[in-house]
Parts: structure tokens; sequence; C-alpha cells
């Protein structure tokens, strides 16, 4: 629980987690052991490709409806960024960080009390304008944040093209243009992830024997 | 930060004040264990948000400091502080959106805005409702999927495995008993088994794969929208239709859905109509199969459990205090479904439901066996017979209505063999299609209700629902009688 206040502050969540078996108790820790990272999580508003983005990212298969509200629980999977395994959680979806219904609270509390190494907030390419809002909110949360761009294969059928490097300048924070259905950019998102994750050898003990054999790779 | 949303002096202000007053409370700090920053429980808090207002409620200083600031901040401001601060990011959005949009063409198809249109407008979407249902529904569960796969599949069995299954364990296991557990009539392989494979996974595999179809084609949240009118007179709104279609798949997994719901009153009401009226795809699949042949009780049976819907809904939105919610939703575009995403889909769901339904079966099938080696099967079968006679169906018809009890599909198929062997009329099959139907869903649903509503609130709804449903196949049956209809 050590973790909750390096958290906001950045991602200098290593070093806290080689102090952790003093402050918890041994036998939670050894179970907590090897998800010992905050998780990434994904948020956005229902509809824009939440689900999909988790699929390709984890690999597993989640139903995918194509209308909101089926996602009501929040699913995790590891997914791998470079040499690291990581938690990605998929949120049901919500409009604000001030929650309407149900479904909402459940994303908002995540974010709320759970640490995340990174928060991927995911929106439609073509409705952007009205999905910027909660990026704003999550920037303001100090919550460390992606902006996922989905759907860019319609709104590029809508005559619509996002300009990813006026995004990330006026947002100041990394963007991905992406297709997820398609599995477009989805590498490069990967690749945006990287710097979210914490290094390996940073935290030993969480891994073992095969973070010293990443961090020699590195 | 340069992106950082500036809001209105006086809310800034606010902010700015509960900022530095937090730093100075140290160990009284509420907020200490919550990962978002200052700045955004703040915000959250000045727009008076549920959930950190009652962990506020610990501290009464820290509350009437809040409320003051609250007031004060209002009363500098022209409109209300949650609509301010929405104005403000909504503004900052659309510049930044002007700034990072490029429009290449005009060029915002205008088939998919016309059938857009076709499927929204009433005049135009109900007719398209009805095609979807007579292909999609009715020829392609019924007729194919619970018709003529169910017969292949079944002969199969009857003629194969069945008396395979009964030789091998005549042969191997010498005691009576244990051969039934087995073999013979309720086996677990010759009834569970068979049941599973033979009656319910054709229907259930035909129906998800046209669900899935119509899911991701963005048909069903069109669905929504035209049928929230309709929706607002039994007390839900357009986003209920979600959970009621999700209900037509699987009423287990349209009751966790309601969650999607905006009131407690929505969700009770949505939960209590799943419950009583809208049957599960393994169920109607298996009833449409079953009244396949005759198309006019068919409608009235699709006739009467709509209307029950409608008339139930109407009284418990009387009944129940409160409004309905508000509707609003996203629309996604229609789209050309990906097949393998279709098929996966399909795929996905059929096993988690084959998987979910197997064991069930099968533990049916050794509850039986117990119930009928201790007798104690018998003596509830002759405890219902007269209650089954009344409906005016042969005393034959008791255990599958003992079996409904375990799941509607179990009685559903059990209906299906009982029609195979020719021993119900018309009116017979009606009368067991509209009780099956409002009865109690399955235990995994029950289950699901008490998670969701409440044990006090399921109790209810069991309550109302047992005596309801047998009293509305009473009166379908003196109904029939009496004005001399035969199906």
């Amino acid at each position: 629980m050590e973790c909750h206040k390096c958290k906001s502050q950045g991602q200098s969540c290593g070093k806290p987690s080689q102090r952790l078996p003093f402050f918890r108790k041994s036998k939670q820790f050894l179970a907590k052991e090897v998800f010992s990272h905050p998780p990434i999580a994904l948020v956005g508003m229902p509809n824009v490709g939440k689900s999909v983005l988790f699929n390709a990212l984890t690999g597993i298969y989640v139903t995918v409806s194509n209308y909101p509200g089926t996602t009501v629980e929040v699913s995790r999977g590891l997914a791998q960024i470079g040499e690291q395994t990581i938690t990605v959680v998929d949120t049901p979806g919500m409009y604000s960080l001030l929650p309407i219904s149900e479904e909402e609270k459940v994303a908002r509390d995540l974010l709320l009390i759970e640490p995340v190494a990174a928060v991927i907030h995911v929106v439609d390419a073509k409705n952007l304008g009205r999905m910027l809002p909660l990026t704003f909110q999550l920037i303001e949360a100090r919550l460390p944040v992606i902006l996922a761009v989905n759907m860019m294969d319609e709104a590029q059928r809508w005559g619509l093209d996002v300009r990813q490097d006026a995004l990330e300048m006026e947002l100041e924070i990394p963007v991905v243009c992406l297709a997820a259905a398609l599995n477009q950019g989805i590498d490069e998102l990967k690749h945006k992830i990287m710097p979210f994750v914490p290094v390996p050898s940073s935290s030993s003990g969480c891994v073992g024997k095969e973070s010293i054999v990443n961090s020699q790779k590195l | 930060m340069t992106s950082q949303v500036i809001y209105p002096e006086p809310i800034e202000a606010a902010i700015a004040q509960l900022e530095s007053w937090w730093q100075t409370l140290g160990e009284r700090y509420l907020f200490a264990n919550y990962s978002l920053s200052p700045r955004s429980l703040a915000l959250l808090l000045l727009q008076k948000d549920p959930g950190l207002w009652q962990t506020l409620q610990r501290d009464q200083e820290q509350c009437r400091h809040l409320e003051v600031l609250i007031t004060v901040t209002q009363n500098q401001l022209k409109q209300p502080i949650g609509l301010a601060i929405a104005n403000t990011r909504q503004h900052q959005a659309h510049a930044i959106e002007r700034a990072a949009l490029q429009e290449t063409r005009q060029a915002r198809s205008s088939l998919t805005e016309t059938l857009h249109q076709l499927t929204v407008n009433p005049i135009t979407g109900f007719p398209i409702l009805v095609v979807i249902l007579y292909y999609g529904v009715y020829k392609f569960v019924g007729e194919f999927g619970a018709g003529e796969l169910v017969d292949h599949i079944e002969t199969f069995f009857e003629s194969q495995i069945n008396p395979l299954v009964n030789h091998i364990t005549a042969q191997v296991i010498p005691w009576r008993p244990m051969q039934d557990l087995i073999a013979n009539d309720y086996g677990i392989i010759t009834l569970g088994i068979r049941y599973a494979t033979a009656i319910v996974l054709p229907v259930v595999a035909t129906y998800f794969l046209m669900f899935s179809l119509l899911e991701d084609s963005g048909y069903l949240p069109r669905l929504s929208l035209m049928l929230d009118r309709l929706f607002k007179s039994v007390g839900l709104s357009g986003r209920a239709v979600i959970p009621m279609v999700l209900g037509l798949g699987c009423d287990t997994m349209a009751t966790i859905v309601t969650r999607t719901l905006e009131t407690k009153r929505e969700r009770l009401i949505a939960t209590f109509l799943l419950s009583l009226a809208i049957p599960c795809a393994a169920q109607w699949g298996v009833i449409v199969g079953l009244l396949a042949q005759k198309p006019a009780a068919l409608l009235f049976w699709g006739g009467f459990i709509s209307a029950i819907f409608i008339v139930v809904g109407y009284l418990t939105a009387k009944l129940l205090p409160g409004n309905s919610g508000k509707f609003y939703m996203e629309v996604p575009p229609l789209r050309l479904p990906k097949l393998r995403n279709v098929l996966t889909k399909t795929w996905v769901r059929m096993k988690w439901y084959f998987l979910e339904v197997l064991p069930l079966f099968i533990w049916a099938s050794v509850l039986i066996w117990v119930g009928r080696l201790t007798g104690i099967f018998d003596m509830i079968i002759r405890g219902i017979e007269p209650l089954i006679a009344s409906l005016g169906m042969p005393t034959q018809a008791a255990p599958i209505f003992l079996y409904g009890f375990f799941r509607r599909d179990y009685g559903a198929a059990g209906l299906f063999d009982l029609q195979q062997q020719g021993s119900l009329t018309g009116n017979q099959l009606v009368v067991a299609a509209i009780v099956l139907t409002l009865f109690l869903p399955c235990i995994a649903q029950l289950q699901m209700l008490i998670k969701e509503r409440g044990t006090k609130t399921t109790v209810a709804i069991v309550l109302f629902i047992f005596p309801f449903a047998f009293l509305m196949g009473y009166l379908v049956n003196f109904g029939l009688t009496l004005f001399g209809v035969q199906f």
C-alpha cells in the first residue's frame, strides 16, 4: 500500500517496493510478488474501443460488444511491453471523473484508489472534442496519461485526420493514433507505454531471477 | 503545465484555498490515500461528488468549511459551479480539436446515414425489426437451429449413442439403479448430456451467431433509440433495451448489465421484467422450435408474453415511486460486421454457455436419480400433478415443470422431448410454453439476482413470479377452452 503516495508523483515506484516486505505481512507479499507493479489502466467513454484495445494488448479474449454497458466489471490481463510483463486493466466506460451511473463509479473508484503505472485514455478520433474534457481531468489529477486516439480508420473515412504532433504539443502528454480493431498502431502504443513501466532491476525481488536476465539485456 | 485547464477566477481561488488549507491539516487531511491530485479532488468536491463527500462526513469542520466555500464561490459565478467547470473544459477541448483536426474531404457516407434513419424511425424501424425477427430468429434459429440441427443431432443420439450407452452399462454394471444413473431414461449421458448437446447447443449456437452479427453491425443501439418511447411507458428508458435484448441471449448476463441503468428504480424494474418475461436464448429457441409448425400458436405466445411485459411493466412503474431515467447513449456507426470477429464471439459465448450449462444438466440427472431412488421425486410429482392437470396438461408433463425449477431451458428441452413423441396438443404446448417463459429463470440468474438486488427483493420477486406464472397458464388454458380455440 506504500505505493499510493509515490505513484501520483511519477513513476519512481521501483524503490519503495524494495521496502515492501517490511511494511506488509510476509504472506501477502509472497502472494502478490509477480503483480506488485502497478497496472496500466484503460479508461474512456463508452464505445471507444477500450475492450478491443485490451484484447490487442493482452491477447485475452473478452467478449467485445458494439454498444455501451457491456463492460461492467474491471477485466485484467497481462501484456508484454518490451521485456516486461505488466497487468492491464480494462474499465467500464465513463464520461467524467464525476460518476453518474454505477458502472462509471467502478472505473472512477479504480483511479481513485489503485496506484497505476499509466492511464491510457482511449478516445474516438471522430469525436475528439467531446472526449478531451476527460483527458484534462486525468491530467489535472496528475495521473500519468497517454492519449490513444482510436478508430482512425473510421475518422479517415469521414474525411477527418488527426495531427498527432499538434495534439502532443497542446496536451503535453504522449499521443498515439491507432485503429485497434485492425491492429494498427498497437506497437507504437506499446513503445510509448515503455517509459511508464518500471525498469525490472530497480524493483528487485519482484521478479527474481528473470529480472536479472532482463536488466542485463537492457 | 500549460495544458492544465484554467477555470474561472472564483473557482481557481476556491481550489487554491482548499489546497493550501489541506496542507495545514496534516493528519486530519482525509484524502491522503487517494491517487488523484489535490487540485482534482478540490474540483470534485466543489461539484459535490457524492463518494468524496461521504468521506468528508467524518470531519464536521471540514464539511462546514467546504459548504461555506461552495456558497461563496457560487455567489461569484453566473452559472452553477458544475456547469462553469464543464464549459471551461469543453471550450478548451474544442480549441485543441480545431488545432489537431484536419478535414481532408467532405465525405460522410450518405448510405449509412440513410440506413441509420431507417432503423431509428418507428415507421420503417418496426418493419425492419419484424424482418430481422422473421429471418434471423424464426427462420434461422427456429427452423434451422431448433428444427433441422436438433433433429439431426437428436436422431444421432437416440439411434446411435443412447442404445450403445444402454448396452454397455447393462454389460458392465450389474446393479440396475447404478445403470439408471448413467443410462436409460434419465441418465447422465442419455438425458443430461443429450439435452445439453442435442437440444440446447444447436439452438444457442445459431442464436448467438445471429446475435453477434446484429451486435457487430451496430443495430442494437438503434433499436434502443427506436424503442425508447415504448420503454418510457413501462418506467424504463431506451437504455434498458440493452439489458433486455441481452436477456434474450442470457438473463444472467443481462442482470449484471442492468448496472448501466441510472436509478435504483430502473434497475429494479429491469431485473424484475428480465426474470418474468424475457426468455433466454436456449429457452425461446426451443420454444420457437416447438411452435414453429404452428405459426398461430407462436404468434399467440409472442403476443401474450409481450402483453405481460408491457402490462406488468406499466403497473410496476405506476406502483414504484420515481421517474424514468434520462436517455442518453453513445450510438456507434453502422458497420459491416467482420466475419472473424463474429465467429470468435459466437464461439466464446457458446463455449462459455456450454461449460456453464453442462454441469447443471449433469447435476440435474443425478438429482433426478436420487429423487427417483428415494421416492421423493415421485412424491413431488404427485404433488404437482393436480396443478399440472388444472392447466389442462397431461400428467407426463409434471416432471418437466419440476426440471423447470432447475433451469428454464432444461424444462423447455424436456418439453421438446415430449413434443417429439407427439404426446402434446397445440393448446397444451402453448400453455406449457407460457408458464415456462414466465417461470423463475435458472439457478444462475437467481444467484445473480440475490447478488445484485439483495435477498429481500429477490424473495419478493420469486414469491410473485411462481403463482403468477401458473395463474397465467391456468387463465390461458381456461380462455382457450372457453372460446374453443385449437392450435
